[in-house]
């Protein structure tokens, strides 16, 4: 019962611009619902997986996407084996918006996945980040094609998509600075590993998993950029034991690499109550009753620090993507969702006053942080001063953004009285004469209808409750 | 690394491997991989030795595996 394919908003094609690079298939939706195209070209190998047990012993660790074989018109039919509906992840990240240790969870959980496709005589022929995401608060494989048959005798086909994509990055940001992790905004395919020899420090070569895989391997590359490698018939080479072998040391040298920020222990880097516990409370107390008023099936909490307000939110069951310019917040945030075994909160990197904007070929591989929406709730709670203040962006500015971004907006205005925002007055002047709570109010409402404001108790701020207008 | 012999050498027949592997990439994984494998050769010969003198194997590989995604 072949439907007519319905053209997503943001799409000429049904086919999602992501997916293109590997012949074995492709992401298309249809009447809004995703499905991924199994290519004839790859049959062998999908039944592989499902016969192996190894897709069911994948599913229930957790590292894989479950998905179901339906009924449903193929995306290209002469190309077309089978159609799968794959378990929806509710918000796409990318690597550059992940704290370190999600973004090791990553990497481990790709080896982890490449040690039990071998044990499944099957192997991972790609190994990109872009192909992990977070669902059910842990790392998973979302690209079910992923895999092919495993000839003993042939090297891992992504080991250098693996350096390049995880180990790099993982590296760099243990050992230089964490913020290189936005590299990976710059270099689609992965830190160029040249580049990562270059930025690393000198301790880095005394560290045999790094020494190979990046120092020897940037310079491998390097030297013999031009050799032949031989034929599609050649046979011999690398031995199951030495497969096994490197994906151990890869998989020992992303364990060892660990960043702390000044030496400080997790549990005590984030101060949430910088004011007082009654504020803290009555604050929590309100957002709860807001939540539960307008039940959303999205929020989205920006500028949230660790998310202890995110938790109001995803404690309720509803999904929350808990962003920060922080990275030191955003790992506290993961560590927390990892050791709580929470499945709804999605930690993440991101700067507000630049966000993740659209990129890869035709800019159409990895969506803008807006494009990713909209939510139905938007959060914005101690944050309009450091945009409107810090970052001299006019609130009718700010007011449509967020109005873009989602139908409800819970914010909260921080008058210049306040102690947070007299210190972004320390080291310069006051400009800003429209902000004031009866501007913010003007303005705000222009975009949104009033639904509620509250004066939080023991402090100078307001919360608003506030719903877009039509 | 020129004194790689040809046999060493082996290509990716399957026409699904989109990705190239690059040359330099796929030369020094063959080397580190022959000198990781013979260490986990070694550490497998080495437990086999010790289990003759009844030591139990300290750790379980694939249990640690099993595992890997709970920590």
């Amino acid at each position: 019962m072949p439907k007519t394919k319905k053209p997503t908003n943001s799409d000429r094609s049904p086919i999602l611009g992501a997916s293109f690079r590997d012949p074995s298939g492709f992401l298309f939706t249809d009447g809004g619902t995703l499905f991924r195209q199994v290519n004839r070209v790859y049959a062998e190998n999908y039944d592989r997986l499902m016969e192996s047990g190894l897709y069911d012993k994948l599913v229930k660790a957790g590292l894989l996407i479950p998905h179901q074989e339906v009924e449903q018109a193929p995306g290209e039919k002469e190309a077309a084996y089978k159609v799968l509906q794959p378990e929806l992840v509710p918000f796409i990240s990318y690597p550059y918006e992940w704290s370190f240790a999600q973004y090791k969870d990553a990497a481990l959980a790709t080896l982890s996945i490449q040690k039990r496709a071998l044990k499944a005589g099957m192997s991972l022929k790609d190994a990109s980040a872009y192909n992990i995401q977070f669902l059910h608060g842990s790392p998973v494989l979302i690209d079910t094609l992923s895999f092919e048959t495993y000839q003993e005798g042939q090297p891992w086909v992504a080991y250098k998509q693996f350096c390049q994509h995880f180990l790099a990055p993982l590296a760099l940001m243990a050992m230089r600075d964490v913020r290189l992790s936005q590299l990976m905004r710059v270099h689609i395919d992965g830190v160029p590993l040249d580049l990562a020899s270059k930025l690393l420090p000198f301790g880095s070569r005394l560290w045999f998993g790094l020494l190979t895989h990046i120092h020897i391997h940037a310079g491998a590359q390097r030297r013999f950029a031009d050799a032949e490698i031989g034929g599609p018939k050649a046979r011999g080479g690398m031995s199951r034991q030495s497969m096994l072998g490197l994906i151990e040391s890869l998989q020992a040298t992303v364990k060892k690499l660990e960043w702390k920020v000044g030496g400080t222990e997790w549990g005590n880097y984030y101060d949430i109550t910088n004011y007082s516990n009654t504020a803290f409370e009555h604050k929590k107390e309100v957002i709860a009753g807001w939540v539960e008023r307008v039940n959303p099936a999205l929020v989205w909490d920006l500028g949230a620090n660790n998310g202890e307000f995110s938790r109001i939110a995803s404690a309720a069951g509803i999904y929350t993507v808990s962003s920060d310019i922080d990275p030191a917040a955003v790992e506290q945030n993961y560590r927390r969702v990892r050791q709580q075994k929470e499945n709804n909160l999605l930690p993440l990197l991101l700067d507000l006053t630049n966000p993740s904007p659209a990129l890869g070929w035709a800019n159409r591989e990895r969506d803008a942080f807006d494009q990713r929406g909209p939510a139905d709730m938007i959060f914005a709670l101690a944050l309009v001063h450091h945009l409107a203040i810090s970052n001299n962006v006019p609130l009718p500015r700010v007011a449509e953004y967020f109005a873009g971004l989602g139908r409800w907006l819970v914010i909260e205005f921080v008058p210049k009285s306040d102690s947070q925002v007299q210190k972004l007055f320390r080291s310069r002047e006051d400009i800003f004469n429209q902000y004031t709570k009866e501007g913010f109010e003007q303005v705000f409402n222009l975009y949104y209808s009033m639904r509620e404001i509250i004066p939080v108790n023991d402090s100078e701020r307001t919360l608003y409750l506030l719903q877009k207008r039509k | 690394m020129s004194f790689l012999p040809n046999a060493l050498i082996s290509g990716f027949g399957d026409k699904l491997a989109y990705l190239d592997p690059g040359s330099g990439s796929f030369l020094i994984q063959l080397l580190i991989a022959a000198l990781l494998g013979a260490g986990i050769a070694l550490r497998a010969s080495w437990s086999k030795i010790k289990r003759l003198f009844g030591i139990k194997p300290e750790v379980d590989e694939d249990a640690e595996d099993e595992e890997a995604n709970e920590q």
